[in-house]
């Protein structure tokens, strides 16, 4: 591959880092921290490559054949062209944040029994809580002292659809969505067929203390009482 | 054909081609042709697997993007601004003595696996010896600070966790590097990946360092993107629900979560978190599933076929893979 190549899809990908980094799409992908280091990542890309095309074109004027920097024994090499795949996909297709879909691959319901070590905070007074889904499952799953039942909480999530059943879920990721895991509860108490899947939703509602167990895989029945379909949030993540 | 084309042609070769298609010719007709078939692409993507599979490609790229760039740096770094003789001289002569030390330096480098790969190619550049800096590779993203970190924060009921993964990976690393001394093939790593750069008398330092930086960049990104299509597509075929279902059977849990941390490809950084998460298996399993990882899965095989060549992958890899699941299993025989 030529050099003058490579040095434009090094200006690509850098590009697509840069655009995903300032449009805020780079929260369908990895977390919030990374963001700074997106916008250094895709700098570095494009200065390489600027300064690269800059000296091409300088020793270029100086000797006709200019190219002895121009790193001959890669000249075979076809993997840069991979660099593609990322571009186009930024650029073209722009992928969705992850939902239902990962969701229903996996059995787990990350509420850790490790968070529990730490202790439970006292929940605040108000009348309804807002409440991560995570926080949520984790304590009604390991929390004895059954500081959820009968208060009113707040989730925010989307539907989820497996066989009868419709849970409102979240994904929690701890670097990138590669390794997203699933938050979930299973909604009760009223009719959710009008929810299209994938949906985000505003569940407020109480749950049914002793439902989180190892026979259900640890996901809470929550009852609903109201439910109102919202817009999905910036970062649609937890965690 | 211009002029000037001509002269410039006819100086190279006597008879040029008329119509030489050089890669820029080609790039220029993939992305037109992407562009006018981005709705058709779309549509063709629309499939719930694919939608998952294409978020999943694009996160393992744009997560481990930042880190190979911090390695390329470092690789630049030491071309242009430490002399081969400063390296030599920092390790001790003897290789079986420099393996050990060249485990303990990966503290220093906190990152994800991407990062070590350009470095320790530089390293064997610069003339360490291949052993040392393969024992580098292998300790450099599992035994830093901000992985034992993660780790413990993942596993605060487990405190054990976090020496022995530091004794599990360090251990894959040695052993690995004192193998390679006894067994190791100069030929086996592609000729490209040992030549030494030319002397840069003349070319500013600043110039060897970016030069080097964008050659390390170009030449290894195209195969960390061509792990990362694996990683996503194994993210999605791999059927992560009977995982659950092998609780108590020791043997199958070590077999099948060391074949699952080859194929995911997580970052060093965060699979403990994923291990924690799989609380229905055995403690010694997650364990092996931590050492294995950032020794060896599917994103590093590609980025190390491409820094050393496809002989010395293929030689390399499976050995690491052993030799991990023994080291964890040791490590969680004396620390668990």
């Amino acid at each position: 591959m030529r050099r003058e190549t490579q040095n434009i899809l090094l200006v690509l990908l850098g590009g697509a880092l840069l655009k995903l980094a300032l449009t805020g799409t780079y929260l369908r992908y990895v977390k919030e921290s990374l963001q700074p280091w997106l916008v250094l990542t895709g700098g570095v890309m494009v200065v390489l490559a600027l300064v690269s095309i800059v000296r091409d074109i300088r020793l270029g004027q100086a000797q006709p054949s200019g190219v002895e920097h121009a790193g001959h024994e890669h000249g075979t090499s076809r993997s840069p062209w991979m660099l593609l795949l990322p571009v186009f996909a930024v650029f073209l297709i722009s992928p969705p944040a992850l939902g239902a879909d990962t969701v229903n691959r996996s059995d787990r319901n990350a509420a850790q029994e490790a968070k529990a070590s730490s202790g439970f905070a006292p929940l605040p007074s108000d009348e309804v809580i807002p409440l991560t889904i995570s926080e949520f499952v984790t304590r009604t799953a390991w929390d004895d002292s059954g500081s959820l039942d009968d208060r009113t909480v707040k989730l925010t999530g989307f539907v989820v659809r497996k066989d009868a059943d419709v849970f409102i879920a979240r994904l929690t990721i701890s670097c990138c969505a590669a390794d997203a895991s699933p938050v979930k509860a299973k909604m009760a108490g009223q009719d959710f067929s009008a929810l299209p899947t994938d949906q985000w939703v505003e569940a407020t509602g109480r749950v049914v203390p002793g439902s989180a167990t190892k026979e259900s895989a640890f996901v809470p029945t929550f009852t609903v009482s109201q439910v109102v379909p919202i817009a999905a949030p910036e970062d649609t993540y937890e965690g | 054909m211009t002029i000037t084309g001509e002269i410039r042609g006819s100086r190279r070769r006597p008879t040029p081609p008329r119509w030489k298609i050089t890669s820029l010719e080609v790039l220029c007709v993939l992305l037109v042709l992407a562009l006018v078939l981005q709705d058709w692409l779309v549509a063709a993507l629309d499939a719930p697997v694919l939608r998952t599979a294409s978020t999943v490609f694009v996160a393992l790229c744009v997560q481990a993007l930042p880190f190979l760039v911090l390695g390329v740096l470092i690789s630049g770094a030491i071309a242009a601004f430490i002399p081969a003789t400063v390296l030599r001289r920092a390790l001790p002569k003897k290789t079986a003595l420099a393996v050990p030390v060249a485990g303990v330096a990966g503290v220093a480098l906190p990152g994800c696996e991407c990062a070590s790969v350009p470095v320790s190619r530089r390293l064997m550049q610069q003339g360490v010896a291949p052993a040392a800096a393969l024992t580098f590779l292998l300790a450099a993203p599992a035994v830093n600070p901000i992985v034992l970190v993660s780790t413990a924060v993942a596993f605060p009921k487990e405190p054990m966790m976090v020496p022995a993964r530091f004794v599990g990976s360090l251990l894959t690393a040695v052993v690995m590097g004192w193998l390679w001394t006894r067994f190791g093939k100069a030929e086996w790593i592609a000729e490209r990946a040992l030549r030494r750069l030319p002397d840069h008398d003349g070319t500013s330092r600043w110039a060897v360092f970016a030069e080097t930086a964008r050659h390390d960049l170009v030449d290894a990104s195209g195969f960390l993107v061509l792990g990362g299509v694996f990683a996503a597509a194994f993210n999605v075929l791999v059927p992560q629900a009977w995982l659950e279902t092998l609780g108590g059977q020791v043997v199958l849990a070590v077999v099948v979560l060391s074949l699952l941390a080859v194929v995911l490809a997580l970052c060093s950084e965060a699979d403990a978190f994923v291990a924690a998460s799989m609380s229905a298996l055995p403690l010694p399993a997650r364990l092996v599933f931590l050492v294995v990882g950032p020794a060896v899965d599917v994103k590093l095989i590609a980025l190390q076929a491409g820094a050393f060549g496809k002989s010395f992958a293929a030689r390399f890899a499976p050995a690491t893979f052993l030799v991990a699941v023994a080291s964890a299993l040791v490590a969680a025989e004396v620390f668990l």
